[in-house]
């Protein structure tokens, strides 16, 4: 098939390739860029975990094809570490336990930087629904709804009252 | 500061966080080619024709492999551990399809989009056979088998009897009856199955990165089947997305890739799509019971009789196979209660559907079963099932033992029972319950009970079990630092962080300076199953456990010998031996272990300076009753006009014993309660009549998310209280009793209807139909 030119920046580095026009996103991204954080759960759009920031927006890389991203920024987990440090998100996710297999990581982590971003404050249960778009099926959701909720008071402040339902996540926990 | 106990960040979460994982997904081989399948559309058929001629020719394409070209590269698949009548199968068809998503043939291309497009160029043509879709159909004696060699459908059965079952029955003042299922379910990990295949044709090694829960395991399988020396076949496991049981299975397509490699000699990857994963992964569950029990007006339970029929699906599990787990069953079913007779019938039986593969507590059945019998004795009796459970739980005594066996000295059931019905507050909630169905609305409380041997009491390992314990390596690099090279093989346990806890507490250096390294059939100690069946809290962190004290030994001895005192006078901290309360003497580990790697002769007589060591853990330094169990609670209120259940309260009292890492006990426990919740209220794998497989993607095969797993109560209760190797399994114990728990509610929700729950699968549909509000023809 012939190839067609996609000129894209991905965490802040240009690129340029030729790529078959059916190539999906996640394919490009992580066979093409080598950027491997990005992960292909189901290749249908419903587990979340290929979500990347297209133009600041949290979309599904697995529906896209590469063409469709020319010209266009994308971010991806690896640019979220800055000279070493992490992301506030990233360090409230691992304060609080928040995943164990890493698998749907990338797709929660993404969703959820788009959220800080734009500056919510949700509470609890707006929380709950805001990340019922990815899927993951070791944690039972608690622990990450814990630590994007902890990632919001560290961020955004208080706000809606997500840290206080964080608190309580915690609490009766012991 | 003594890390086990405590919240320990995880070693994984920098890595995970920061998409610098490594799945096998991640990995891409110079030359690597790819492989996909063409699997079968109907469930029973012959291959009357198959023409791969024109996808053989395509651009880009390396090889086709047929049945018959894999059967002259393959030897029998045959596990060492299967149980039953087992016949003859090889990694593709030969000259029958058995189930939807059955393996018909092989690609390998420069591209998976290149070899997708060749398996669509196979022309395959199919004659139909009868198929077999349910136990009707597989006890029927003259409905052929499903293979030729086997004289049968039903592979495998057995009977477990227990005390006097003629006297309970002949005693009872009632016999209940009732018939209890389990659905098909699925394990569904985010990550699906994969491997990549890499034969060097110059040294003749196969090297095999896959994603699996027992390297080891997986290695014995295929240097058996391919034919290939152990010396010269390596598999390597990182990062593994989630697996549940699944991946501790080995599959048909786990010998394809690596021949075709070897034949090849090219690295070859496949890496399974989510339709392929629902369709022929593997599937779990699909049981009934048809249970008998004999009962006192007083709610004594005296007797029980159960018959169990598992759906094994068409392929024998490697390495194990449903037969396994029927014996489980048949051994837990009466749980920690005290009945007098009791009598198990087992059955598996073979259908034309996609294999039957362990999932997260695969014998859950007896929970879910002796927990609604219960719950069903109680209501039949007019009694609170609350007083029913602890009319009829054993105390954890010293002579207290399964009706099947095993003793269950300083079990906590009793205790777990009375701390979630008091954290519930279950007076309230009744007098809550009867306000509410006053008002028309339906609340319901269910209670769950459970015990699982993860370890089980001694007697019921002698040597360390069938797996005869478990070995772990550690070695003092020069630097001071701690290699422990584990058996376990995580996939999202934590085990690099909780291994290292215990490492760093028994050795007595920094939690940061232990690398705990898994996942290389170069470096591991030998486990077949690898992580998986609650394990690894007893038997890898034993083996961590006296492997590193065994080192401290040798370390000690050397350092005594050196500061001519006696090895007990001395202390290991922060990586400095010291005499204790003798400031001034300290000796480094690193400078200890840099002397004896460089100038071993310069060891002190009588010591070794090898620092390494490789003990076996075989348990018998386990403290406790050697059962993890606890019990649920929760309450649910059900609407009358949707179906829908909506979870107001999950409450945990759990005993896994001494608890190494506060926050992933309590991940294990929620993923578990939140599989179990999906199991009753969303998730099922369906076939219609003719076998067609409906749940392809997961707009059909529903998993809860965030929106509706409720926040989960965790209580521990850590039995004994001492500081031995205490730790016991949490891994299953979720996923076995949520079911039980749930259902319970909604039947008590659902109690002024009159609805009996035998089902476990209680979508909205199902409900309404239990409450009568819609017809028995609506479900």
């Amino acid at each position: 098939m012939t190839g067609r030119t996609v000129r894209v920046t991905v965490n802040g580095v240009a690129y340029e390739r030729s790529v078959e026009a059916r190539r999906t996103l996640t394919d490009f991204i992580r066979d093409d860029l080598r950027l491997t954080g990005t992960h292909v759960g189901c290749e249908h759009g419903v587990c979340g975990a290929c979500t990347v920031l297209l133009d600041g927006d949290a979309v599904r890389a697995c529906l896209l094809l590469a063409v469709q991203v020319d010209g266009r920024e994308i971010r991806t987990i690896e640019g979220l570490e800055r000279d070493g440090q992490l992301h506030p998100l990233q360090e409230a996710l691992r304060d609080c336990h928040s995943f164990q297999c890493g698998f749907c990581t990338p797709g929660f982590v993404m969703t959820a930087v788009a959220l800080l971003e734009e500056g919510a404050t949700p509470t609890e249960e707006e929380l709950r629904e805001e990340l019922s778009g990815n899927l993951c099926r070791c944690t039972g959701y608690q622990s990450i709804v814990a630590g994007v909720s902890e990632a919001v008071r560290r961020v955004n402040g208080d706000g809606g009252g997500a840290s206080g339902d964080a608190r309580r996540v915690e609490e009766i926990s012991r | 500061m003594r890390m086990v106990g405590a919240k320990v960040p995880r070693v994984e979460d920098r890595r995970i966080l920061t998409g610098r994982g490594h799945y096998v997904d991640d990995l891409q081989l110079p030359r690597m080619l790819h492989a996909a399948f063409l699997r079968s559309p109907i469930a029973h058929g012959r291959v009357t024709h198959l023409d791969v001629e024109a996808a053989r020719a395509a651009p880009g394409v390396h090889a086709v492999y047929t049945g018959a070209d894999m059967r002259e590269l393959s030897k029998p698949i045959r596990s060492p551990l299967s149980q039953g009548a087992v016949p003859e199968v090889y990694p593709l068809v030969t000259d029958t399809v058995r189930f939807v998503g059955d393996l018909v043939a092989m690609v390998v291309a420069d591209s998976r989009y290149t070899a997708e497009d060749a398996v669509g160029m196979i022309d395959v043509e199919y004659a139909d056979l009868p198929v077999v879709m349910d136990y009707e159909a597989a006890l029927d004696p003259s409905v052929p088998p499903l293979f030729a060699d086997l004289d049968s459908n039903v592979v495998h059965t057995a009977t477990k009897e227990s005390g006097d079952v003629d006297a309970a029955f002949a005693a009872a003042d009632r016999i209940i009856e009732v018939t209890l299922s389990q659905h098909r379910i699925a394990n569904v990990p985010i990550e699906t199955r994969g491997l990549v295949a890499d034969y060097d044709a110059g040294s003749g090694e196969l090297t095999v990165h896959a994603a699996t829960q027992s390297p080891q395991g997986l290695r014995l399988q295929l240097a058996q089947t391919l034919d290939q020396p152990m010396d010269r076949l390596r598999v390597l496991t990182q990062d593994v997305g989630g697996a549940f049981g699944l991946k501790g299975n080995i599959f048909r397509e786990d010998f394809c890739v690596p021949i075709a490699s070897r034949q090849l000699g090219r690295p070859v990857k496949w890496i399974e799509d989510r339709n392929e994963h629902l369709m022929a992964s593997g599937h779990a569950r699909e049981e009934r019971i048809a249970a008998r029990v004999a009962v006192t007006e007083a709610g004594d339970i005296l007797g029980l009789t159960a018959a169990l029929d598992l759906d094994m699906g068409a392929y024998p599990g490697m390495p194990f196979s449903a037969a396994s787990f029927t014996g489980v069953i048949a051994l837990l079913l009466p749980g920690p209660y005290k009945v007098r007779g009791y009598r198990c019938d087992t059955r598996v039986v073979a259908t034309n559907k996609s294999t039957y593969v362990a999932y997260r507590g695969p014998w859950a059945m007896e929970t879910f079963t002796r927990e609604r019998l219960i719950d069903m004795v109680a209501a039949e009796l007019g009694l609170d099932p609350a007083e029913v459970r602890r009319r009829n739980l054993l105390e954890g005594a010293d002579e207290d033992r399964l009706i099947t066996g095993p003793t269950v000295r300083g079990i906590t059931t009793r205790e777990c029972l009375d701390r979630a019905l008091e954290r519930i507050d279950y007076p309230a909630f009744r007098t809550e319950q009867e306000a509410a169905r006053a008002e028309g609305r339906y609340l319901g409380i269910g209670m769950a009970a459970f015990i699982e041997n993860a370890p089980g009491p001694k007697e019921m390992r002698p040597g360390g079990g069938f797996t005869g314990g478990e070995s772990a390596k550690v070695r003092l690099e020069m630097d001071g630092a701690l290699t422990v090279i584990t058996a376990q093989s995580p996939h999202g346990q934590g085990h690099e962080t909780t291994l290292a806890q215990l490492a760093a507490d028994e050795m007595g250096v920094p939690f940061d300076s232990v690398r705990v390294v898994h996942g290389d059939t170069r470096l591991t100690p030998f486990n077949i199953i690898g992580t998986g069946g609650s394990r690894a809290a007893t038997w890898g962190s034993g083996a961590v456990m006296v492997s590193t004290r065994k080192l401290r030994e040798k370390v000690l001895a050397i350092a005594a010998g050196q500061l001519e005192i006696d090895p007990s006078d001395l202390q290991i901290v922060d990586g400095v031996v010291s005499p204790k309360g003798v400031p001034g003497k300290e000796i480094p580990l690193a400078r200890l272990a840099g002397q004896m790697t460089l100038m071993p002769q310069t060891a002190p007589p009588g010591t070794d300076p090898n620092l390494m060591a490789e003990e076996r853990f075989t348990g018998e330094e386990t403290t406790g009753s050697g059962w993890s169990g606890g019990v649920h609670a929760c309450i649910v209120e059900v609407d009358l006009g949707t179906g829908g259940v909506e979870i107001k309260r999950w409450v945990v009292v759990e005993d896994c014993g001494r608890i190494i890492n506060p926050a992933i006990v309590d991940g294990q426990i929620r993923g578990g309660v939140a599989q179990g919740i999906g199991s009753v209220l969303y998730e099922r794998i369906p076939y219609d009549s003719e076998g067609t497989f409906l749940a392809g993607t997961f707009m059909d095969y529903l998993l809860p998310t965030s929106a509706e797993i409720p926040p989960i109560e965790i209580v521990h209760i850590e039995s004994p209280d001492d500081d031995g190797v205490g730790f016991r399994g949490v891994g299953e114990g979720g996923m076995i009793v949520a079911p039980a728990t749930l259902t319970n509610a909604i039947s008590d929700a659902l109690a002024p209807f009159g609805a009996r729950v035998t089902e476990q699968y209680l979508p909205p549909a199902e409900v309404l139909r239990l409450a009568g509000v819609v017809g028995a023809g609506a479900a």
